[in-house]
């Protein structure tokens, strides 16, 4: 664990290094937000942000991915066996939510009798460079799912804004490895490295939101029939797919098929238990009929089932369903009125 | 405004206290700046919590539509636009206009946040405080002054209906004037202007970073099915996937089910997490139904809507000349 | 650079393999339900589908998309697997309109199937409704190839007229057999119908089964179950002691894509299987 800095005019050339060896993934800014993006060169880079608009799951489990082709001969079908891109690539910026977020999906994608290998294949091709948060925004609760602003975990390497110069922390083998290849970055000083505890420590104290979520999931069993407590959360509601889509340990999918004349494919899709469809049977027997079923499902599932399960919080606080509701929904308020429910 | 809002309040009140209703839909202060979310007073200690302001952007009309609400009788807030979403849905039947006490707002315009987060981004606005004509917000170690006409939403610029067309109360008891700033016709002839190849290039550009969350048509009050297009497999008419051809072919068929039906409320656009404006192709929908028909949605509750009538002078020259 | 395959790994769960539909069984007339003998293009496929009673399997129209249907065959029918398929929905009228020599894909054996290790010892009580007795053919069929392993083999099966019964060849079987104490029963019968007229409840409670050292299976529609269970109870079954198979809006078929889930459990994987004691602490959810 090596503390390097990096000097921000020198920022291009390590982009450039890394881009010379490896495909770089880094926030871009679009339409009045950031995505992750594969970048063609430093410049286009920006890492002044708060967060991506969309969490970078999306390059761990794709917006849409195919899963196999296959084509129509004279026997039948000819299963195409389709080849992933084994791009070992960097990701560079993504915020320590994130990072948690994909320790968590690892944990659900690796688990029980079947795991997933396109989730799988494209984690362990990753060297994942995190961007600790100095400034967390007033919708920021990682301090409440077990994270924090300047938390490591997950990250290959870590690079914390000094102003000036990043410093740059290697967690691991995997960043020792890399910044052994780029070996021009100087040394970090005490100086560095104080001021970098000092940020950690006012990033924070700048989080105002404490909730003890993990107290929550027995409440919350408990609350399960109670239709009096989920009223006023699905009156608002208007079941899009807003908050799932853009929530970096929302996973579930849809698998479609796509067919031509001569083959077709299967693609898997986002999906979301928001949508009416998602658990309509052929019969047309709907388990989650109203909007009520289906947003208390998703509070449920993350706060519920996830503990119940994988022994986890499925939320790493970012903020982003909070940000994204069009009609303000406050998941905060949601674990008030939890909290405020007599009885333990 | 706040005797607008004080106003409204004792609408709802008398209404709630004499029975006339069972629930009121109104806004109520968000829990982030320029926010307001949904409101629901059944009671009159809840009254309160009503809020009027210029950020009282969505179109409550939605509501009318869940199934907790049916059979209520329903006082609804609405501003210009809303009731005319509302006006159009009498209109076609799916609500009951005698259980549909209609509180109509005037509106001066409704504050675009997207607009005035751009303006400062990438800081973060902790606190807004709209005076008069003025928007001063405040952040962690900021203040700025934003002059309102410039941060009001796209719709609202071209808005010609800003008091209610229908309503059972009009708070505030006269209407408002609202100057009209943006030349639709002008931005519709530019795109007018454009190739067939122009056009596909304008739309994919615009719709490629869609990510099918269906909240423009969530929040469209017009967007009632029970079951969409979207959702039905039998036959399958739109593909799921994210090719620019699925999305494009979502957004198109949806624009034509609202054609002549729209009344450009925004609600699509300001629900869109992706920052896409759907405007134009409505609009481009609504000039077309204008010029054809001389018709505008949701003026009138008992007219059809234009592309649900048909009248023997209705222009037919794709018959008549082989168009 | 070298490409390396997801697919050359044996473990890509998302991956069907081939079978080709060898003969196809009306089960009834209306024509809306048949069963397809499907078989392995790959023998040693057969080896590596290692499925027990209860459990289901994806099916694939290439194409169109996949059905989770549960086993009909039982493992010890060497050589292919059976698979009744009632049409609803777009891959199952397509598996209807198929012929013999069609190209199907197949995924599993997935789910936790009848718990076969506990039914040892026990006598089985086997309660079916309509085409909901896919899975309990496969596990009759399994017990009897196993006869000695359980006490007394209760089957009741149900269904609207006779023409629904399924697998009448296998039912004629049943009847002339000591082994096995049949009754079958139709909600209304035809001029040829000699047998019992009633619905399953009742005809339940009418054969009243034995509780003692014994285990209630139930499949069937909902309405049917919903009436079933209190007689068994009456009956003196305890919660533990009725298993059920549900059914739920499914894609995966491997507990990761979300459509299937029952509270934190996932019918796919945590079932289909469930014994009403654990559905008593289960949302309603299905």
């Amino acid at each position: 664990m090596k503390e390097k800095f990096l000097q921000k005019e020198q920022f291009p050339k390590f982009i450039n290094e890394l881009m010379n060896r490896y495909p770089v993934y880094a926030p871009i800014k679009k339409n009045g937000f950031h995505v992750f993006e594969k970048i063609s060169s430093p410049k286009i880079i920006d890492l002044e942000y708060s967060n991506t608009k969309i969490p970078p799951k999306e390059l761990f489990f794709p917006r849409a991915e195919t899963l196999f082709s296959y084509a129509k001969s004279k026997e039948g079908i000819d299963l195409i066996q389709d080849s992933h891109p084994d791009e070992t690539r960097v990701i560079l910026g993504i915020r320590p939510c994130d990072v948690l977020s994909f320790l968590l999906l690892d944990k659900f994608f690796n688990s029980g009798k079947f795991q997933d290998p396109y989730y799988q294949k494209r984690r362990e091709n990753s060297l994942i460079i995190g961007l600790l948060c100095a400034d967390p925004q007033s919708t920021c609760f990682c301090t409440s799912t077990g994270g924090s602003p300047f938390s490591e975990a997950g990250m290959d390497i870590s690079l914390t804004d000094l102003e000036d110069k990043y410093l740059v922390k290697s967690l691991n083998i995997k960043g020792d490895q890399l910044l052994e290849q780029i070996p021009w970055l100087g040394t970090a000083s005490e100086r560095d490295i104080f001021d970098a505890t000092r940020r950690a420590k006012k990033a924070l104290a700048s989080i105002k939101t404490e909730i003890p979520i993990e107290k929550l999931s027995d409440k919350l069993e408990k609350l399960f029939n109670n239709d009096a407590f989920w009223s006023p959360f699905s009156q608002k509601c208007i079941n899009c797919g807003s908050c799932s889509f853009l929530c970096p340990t929302c996973h579930c999918f849809d698998v479609v098929d796509e067919k031509t004349s001569t083959g077709g494919k299967r693609i898997r899709l986002w999906d979301t238990c928001q949508f009416t469809l998602f658990t309509q049977h052929g019969s047309g027997h709907n388990p989650r009929p109203t909007g009520k079923e289906r947003i208390r499902q998703r509070i449920m599932h993350k706060f519920c089932y996830y503990p119940k399960t994988l022994n986890e919080i499925g939320c790493v606080g970012c903020g982003r369903c909070i940000r994204v509701c069009s009609v303000n929904q406050d998941i905060r308020s949601i674990f008030k009125a939890v909290q405020e429910v007599e009885g333990g | 405004m706040e005797s607008l809002q004080n106003s409204m309040r004792e609408i709802v009140r008398n209404l709630l206290t004499e029975h006339k209703i069972d629930l009121a839909i109104g806004y109520e202060k968000g829990t982030l700046p320029l926010r307001t979310s949904p409101c629901f007073v059944t009671k009159e200690g809840e009254i309160q919590k009503l809020v009027w302001n210029s950020c009282c952007d969505l179109d409550l009309t939605k509501y009318l539509f869940k199934p907790e609400n049916q059979n209520k009788k329903i006082g609804i807030i609405v501003k210009g636009c809303d009731a005319r979403a509302l006006t159009v849905c009498i209109a076609e039947k799916q609500i009951e206009r005698n259980k549909t006490f209609i509180i109509g707002m005037p509106c001066l315009g409704i504050i675009d946040k997207k607009k005035v987060e751009a303006a400062v981004a990438p800081k973060e606005i902790l606190e807004v405080k709209v005076i008069d004509d003025q928007i001063i917000v405040k952040g962690k170690d900021f203040e700025r002054t934003l002059s309102k006409k410039d941060y009001l939403q796209t719709s609202c610029l071209a808005c010609r209906y800003n008091n209610p067309p229908i309503y059972d109360a009009l708070v505030g008891g006269k209407p408002l004037e609202l100057p009209s700033e943006i030349d639709w016709d002008k931005i519709i002839a530019e795109f007018e202007a454009k190739s067939p190849e122009e056009r596909w290039a304008y739309f994919s550009e615009l719709l490629k970073d869609c990510i099918k969350c269906y909240a423009c048509r969530n929040a469209c009050p017009l967007c009632y099915c029970k079951e969409c297009f979207v959702d039905q497999t039998q036959p399958q008419w739109v593909g799921k996937t994210t090719d620019i051809s699925d999305i494009m072919f979502y957004h198109i068929v949806r624009a034509f089910h609202v054609a002549g039906r729209c009344t450009g409320c925004g609600a699509c656009t300001r629900a869109c997490p992706m920052n896409i404006d759907l405007r134009l192709l409505s609009k481009k929908l609504e000039k077309i139904i204008k010029d054809r028909y001389n018709l505008e949605a949701g003026l009138n509750p008992e007219e059809p809507p234009a592309m649900g009538a048909h009248k023997a002078e209705d222009p037919q020259e794709f018959i008549t000349e082989g168009h | 650079m070298e490409q390396k395959t997801l697919l050359r790994k044996k473990s890509n769960p998302y991956i069907p393999k081939l079978a080709t539909i060898t003969e196809i069984t009306r089960e009834n007339d209306i024509n809306d339900l048949k069963t397809f003998k499907l078989v392995f293009n790959e023998k040693e496929h057969f080896k590596n589908f290692d499925y027990m009673p209860g459990q289901f399997a994806e099916l694939s129209f290439f194409g169109a998309g996949e059905c989770p249907i549960g086993i009909a065959s039982s493992p010890t029918e060497e050589g292919y697997l059976l698979f009744t398929v009632k049409r609803v929905g777009t891959v199952s009228t397509l598996l209807h309109e198929s012929k013999v020599g069609t190209t199907i894909g197949i995924r599993g054996p997935f789910g936790n199937g009848w718990p076969i290790e506990q039914l040892i010892g026990y006598s089985i009580v086997i309660i079916g409704g309509g085409f909901a007795f896919s899975t309990l053919r496969s596990l009759t069929k399994y017990i009897l190839a196993n006869r000695k392993l359980f006490k007394a083999i209760v089957v009741i099966y149900g269904a609207r007229n006779p023409s629904e019964l399924c697998y009448k060849q296998d039912l004629a079987e049943w009847e002339k057999s000591p082994e096995i104490h049949l009754t079958t029963t139709v909600d209304a019968g035809d001029k040829n119908w000699t047998k019992k007229v009633g619905f399953v409840p009742a005809v339940t409670k009418e054969v009243a089964p034995t509780s003692k050292d014994a285990y209630a299976i139930v499949c069937g529609p909902p309405v049917m179950i919903k009436f079933t269970i209190p007689v068994l109870t009456e009956l003196g079954f305890a919660n533990d002691k009725i298993l059920l198979s549900l059914e739920n809006r499914m894609k995966c078929g491997i507990g990761k894509c979300g459509h299937c889930s029952i509270g934190e459990k996932y019918v796919c994987t945590d079932g289909p299987v469930f014994t009403q004691e654990q559905l008593r602490f289960m949302p309603k959810e299905y």
